[in-house]
């Protein structure tokens, strides 16, 4: 089993909206999404995946919606809006601001 | 993120958290059912599956809550949740939520209503322009028996003319008069005033004008201003009576005015003039040319801009010094002009009560707070174990101490508002018992600087006691309060408690002490021996104008009396100038017993009455004779004194045949014979001999008229039929005030029963929180001492021992209260000294009593907790060990 890693403060809401970008998924698709994504390294429990994806959905970054399932079953599945996208790409680069900075701090530390 | 969308979530979170719960509740079934799926198709069978699923999940509760947690309002939802729990916990102990409650309004109900008559009497200026500016003139005759005599035309022209500090100086005199020409007759009780009266008093008309100084010129025509309640009742609000002509007296006159429905002459309680007068009409401008010794003026100066008080107050009393040594005739006690603040003076009497008062009462709020704050602590004594076990699953400090401070606002909330309505409640209930002399309370309103106030009361109390309980909040140790092992009693807290419990008992006994020597003076006042008896007596009167000579007027009033002697029930007969206890100006001077002036004349109170009048209302001959028809203008003069004067003017010798002039020239045209001596009747004052008093027959005299008829039923069934005798005799007369004479000395007990009332009411409000302060500490103490109970019943204790281990803990804290109580009240008793009548400060059944029912309070207050101390099963109260 992968080793699994606390996520970083915020970085969930990133994760969500990532996991969103190609195609709208119920809560379970976007938790099965992100542990695939990163190979198990983060696994989303409900307790936090639920809260997440409500408190997206009030910011307007995602839109919750009733649809039928294939069983026939109704589910909510979420999609991303315009805002979203816009939010995803500035988180984005934030990270990758960030990612950067502390990738650089390690190898000057180990160098 | 979208406002709306904020809106509407916060919107479906707070008032249809239903459906997005159903909807939440759904969505987390949906994903554990696919989790279930999910486990299965990489399988596990169905059971464990689930069994791993719901693990994974992590309790779904807990998910919703934390979902929860993130919508728009959650703090507001939660301090919905705090408020309907703690509504659920007030409905479940509703003994506590209405003691709680009651106490509360108690204290912000009388501070309602009290406070609204404080601001009315002492911070709201009078309802004139520039009120601090007007001041109220009188001669000080303490000496000759009237502290605050009126001043003569003359006097009110010397203050016109030398007094430059004054802008203007008006005068009123209440009278009575006829009014006819366009209704009915009517006789109206009447200001006659100067023409600058209403300029200086700054009071504007409604309709029309006031009195101009061309109304009161040689040879004007007559103008009248009525009042708004005459215009109302006479005209139906009819706006074009100004300008039309009425009969006045018998003369033509002129409405030209309106006052404005609010308002009231607001003269000192003791000037003798109602606030409410029906209307106006002016004097002549001859008014300052009459006789130096006729006083009857009440005036109102009007000082200049940026005068102070006691510089106008030297300037009047210089102005009396000035005038007494022109006007020889003046004696000596007579010279004393005095001054003061209109306002000042009106309130004179009321501001040390008022503010006794409101001392009293912000007391009661005091006491009502910390009542209810230690009502709180109690309870949360109680639920120390509660709390700790909330804490335990998880709630946060700060939840505990949200939910204390819903409670508190809650119960401030329903308190505040029970009391703004006990507050009016009370303030109509003293508004209608009100005295005459307090005719200024009729206007008082809760306005918005006492709701301001008592908002603020009520926020204050709110936070007071929201803060109580969390102190043992805060003392509640997780595993200690799971395992009640707490049983030391909060000694520091505990004594501070106790003390002002005992504190509260000896101010409610101090008040009930009080109350009862209040309600004994009243009773020995309705009691007294007044000289006279009134009861099953109909009284009104009659104002007999144009019958020319005192013979004819005679011949009238002789027939009337004849007729109205004749009518079934009638058993006596009279008349009289002034009925007892009555509002018309007091009728009085000096009286001479030799030739000459006489500056210590002593004085004494005239009445005209009728032959039958003495007789009719019971007064007692000691020595000589009654008046007879005889006694008219036709024969000698005579009089009847009281023993008063008879002791004073004649000691040791008969009275009868002794001479008295009420003229300081004595001679036979004016000296009067005494053929009578009837015992002191009081008429003016319950609990004073006031004047001496002289009777002169009313067929040697003429006065207006009141006549009184004793029956053997009920007095009000006679008017009718005295009515139709009037009418008979003159269809144009005006019968005004028939009443049941008795009303006279109802209203003139008034202020008395008004007394009574108010440290009554005082009294049962001092009760009622001493009960509430008892009950709370014991109740609070009970509460701790629940495990040492439990013991001791498990060890054998009877429930009537531990009924008396508690009753003892009340007991000491009344002891206490009552032997600091009795100290108060007996140290009070000197201050209410003056204000007791046919009752002494120690009087020993008031005390017994009231310690009586302090003691049956608080040793009620202790039984429930002891009962219910009793009542507690052991096992319950030590299987949490």
């Amino acid at each position: 089993m992968a080793r699994q890693t606390e996520l970083l403060k915020g970085t969930l809401d990133l994760l969500i909206l990532r996991s969103l970008e190609l195609e709208p998924r119920h809560g379970l698709g976007v938790a099965e999404r992100i542990e695939q994504v990163t190979r198990g390294t983060f696994i989303v429990k409900p307790g936090s995946l639920f809260p997440a994806l409500h408190r997206l959905e009030r910011q307007g970054f995602i839109d919750g919606e009733w649809i039928l399932s294939a069983a026939g079953k109704r589910a909510k599945s979420y999609r991303l809006t315009a805002a979203g996208k816009k939010q995803l790409s500035a988180e984005k680069k934030a990270w990758a601001r960030i990612a950067g900075a502390v990738g650089q701090m390690l190898e000057e530390q180990e160098g | 993120m979208s406002i709306r969308r904020t809106l509407g979530t916060l919107w479906q979170s707070l008032f249809r958290t239903s459906r997005l719960d159903r909807e939440l509740d759904e969505e987390l079934r949906g994903y554990l059912d696919d989790l279930i799926e999910k486990k299965i198709r990489a399988g596990a069978d169905r059971a464990s599956a689930r069994r791993a699923a719901m693990i994974e999940m992590g309790g779904m509760t807990q998910v919703k809550a934390e979902v929860r947690r993130v919508r728009p309002g959650a703090g507001i939802e939660a301090l919905w949740q705090d408020a309907r729990f703690t509504w659920r916990a007030l409905i479940r102990k509703p003994a506590f939520a209405a003691v709680t409650i009651i106490t509360f309004a108690l204290g912000i109900g009388t501070n309602t209503a009290i406070f609204s008559i404080v601001n009315s009497i002492l911070i709201q200026p009078l309802p004139y322009r520039d009120a601090s500016e007007l001041v109220s003139v009188w001669i000080d005759m303490t000496s000759a028996g009237f502290p605050k005599a009126p001043l003569s035309g003359p006097e009110l022209g010397d203050l016109r003319q030398r007094g430059t500090l004054f802008s203007s100086f008006g005068g009123v005199w209440p009278n009575s008069t006829t009014i006819t020409g366009d209704r009915e007759p009517e006789q109206l009780t009447i200001g006659r005033v100067t023409a600058n009266f209403f300029d200086t008093l700054g009071a504007p008309a409604f309709l029309g004008r006031t009195f101009e100084s061309n109304d009161e010129a040689q040879g004007a025509r007559l103008t009248v201003v009525l009042s708004y309640a005459t215009w109302q009742r006479r005209y139906g609000g009819d706006p074009s009576v100004v300008g039309r002509s009425v009969i006045v007296d018998g003369g033509p006159a002129t409405i030209i005015g309106v006052m404005p429905e609010d308002f009231r002459l607001l003269l000192p309680p003791d000037a003798g003039v109602p606030e409410n007068l029906e209307a106006f009409v002016p004097f002549g401008a001859r008014v300052v040319y009459g006789s130096r010794a006729t006083r009857f003026l009440r005036i109102v100066g009007r000082m200049k801009p940026g005068v102070t008080l006691d510089q106008a107050g030297q300037q009047i009393t210089q102005i009396g010094e000035a005038v007494t040594k022109e006007f020889t005739s003046y004696s000596r006690a007579s010279r004393l002009f005095t001054m003061a603040g209109l306002q000042s003076e009106g309130a004179k009497e009321l501001r040390p009560r008022l503010l006794a008062l409101l001392a009293g009462v912000a007391i009661l709020l005091l006491t009502a707070c910390l009542n209810v704050a230690s009502l709180l602590i109690a309870r949360a004594a109680s639920r120390t174990k509660e709390t700790a076990l909330r804490l335990a699953i998880g709630a946060s400090y700060r939840q505990i101490v949200r939910q204390c401070l819903v409670e508190g606002f809650i119960l401030s909330l329903i308190g505040g508002a029970a009391g703004i309505i006990f507050g009016e409640f009370s303030l109509r209930a003293l508004i209608t018992l009100r005295p005459e002399a307090l005719g200024r309370l009729a206007l008082v309103r809760i306005d918005t600087t006492v709701l301001v106030f008592t908002a603020a009361a009520a926020l204050l109390s709110g936070m007071l006691f929201s803060f109580a309980p969390m102190v043992e909040v805060f003392r509640t140790d997780l595993i200690e309060g799971l395992l009640d092992t707490r049983r030391r009693f909060g000694t520091v807290r505990y004594r501070a408690r106790a003390a002002l419990v005992v504190l509260q008992i000896a101010f409610g006994l101090m008040l009930l002490v009080g109350a009862g020597l209040m309600i004994r003076t009243f009773v020995s006042i309705q009691r007294l021996d007044t000289g006279y008896t009134i009861e099953r007596m109909l009284s009104f009167r009659v104002n007999v104008p144009g019958y020319g000579p005192i013979e004819t007027l005679n011949d009238f009033h002789r027939r009337l009396q004849t007729e109205l002697a004749a009518l079934r029930g009638v058993t006596g007969v009279g008349a009289v100038s002034h009925f007892p206890f009555d509002t018309i100006p007091n009728w009085g001077g000096p009286y001479y017993l030799k030739d000459g002036p006489d500056p210590s004349a002593p004085f004494a109170d005239f009445r005209a009455v009728s032959p039958g009048y003495l007789e009719t209302v019971g007064a007692r001959l000691k020595e000589g004779r009654f008046f007879r028809e005889a006694d008219d203008s036709s024969t000698q003069r005579v009089i009847i004194i009281d023993d008063l004067l008879a002791k004073r003017a004649f000691p040791g010798e008969n009275p009868i045949g002794k001479r008295i002039s009420l003229n300081p020239e004595f001679n036979r045209r004016n000296w009067m014979t005494v053929v009578g001596v009837v015992r002191h009747m009081r008429l003016r004052s319950f609990v004073e001999d006031l004047s001496e008093q002289i009777y002169l027959p009313i067929r040697q005299s003429t006065r207006p008229t009141s006549y009184v008829l004793r029956t053997t039923g009920d007095p009000a069934a006679l008017s009718g039929p005295v009515r139709d005798v009037i009418r008979k005799l003159d269809p144009q007369l005006p019968i005004y005030d028939m009443r049941p004479a008795e009303q006279y000395l109802v209203s003139a007990r008034s202020a008395q029963r008004f007394i009574m009332l108010l440290a009554t009411s005082f009294a049962v409000v001092a009760l009622m929180l001493a009960f509430v302060g008892v009950f709370g500490l014991v109740t609070y103490s009970v509460n701790i001492r629940r495990h040492e109970f439990g013991v001791r019943l498990v060890i054998g204790a009877r429930s009537r021992e531990i009924i008396g281990l508690v009753l003892h803990e009340g007991l000491v804290l009344l002891g206490a209260g009552l032997l600091l109580g009795v100290a108060g009240a007996a140290a009070l008793a000197g201050l209410l000294h003056n204000q007791l009548f046919g009752v002494t400060a120690f009087d020993f059944p008031t005390y017994a009593l009231a310690i009586v029912v302090i003691a049956i309070a608080a040793f009620t207050a202790s039984w429930f907790p002891a009962r219910r101390a009793s009542q507690s099963n052991p096992l319950d109260v030590l299987r949490t060990d």
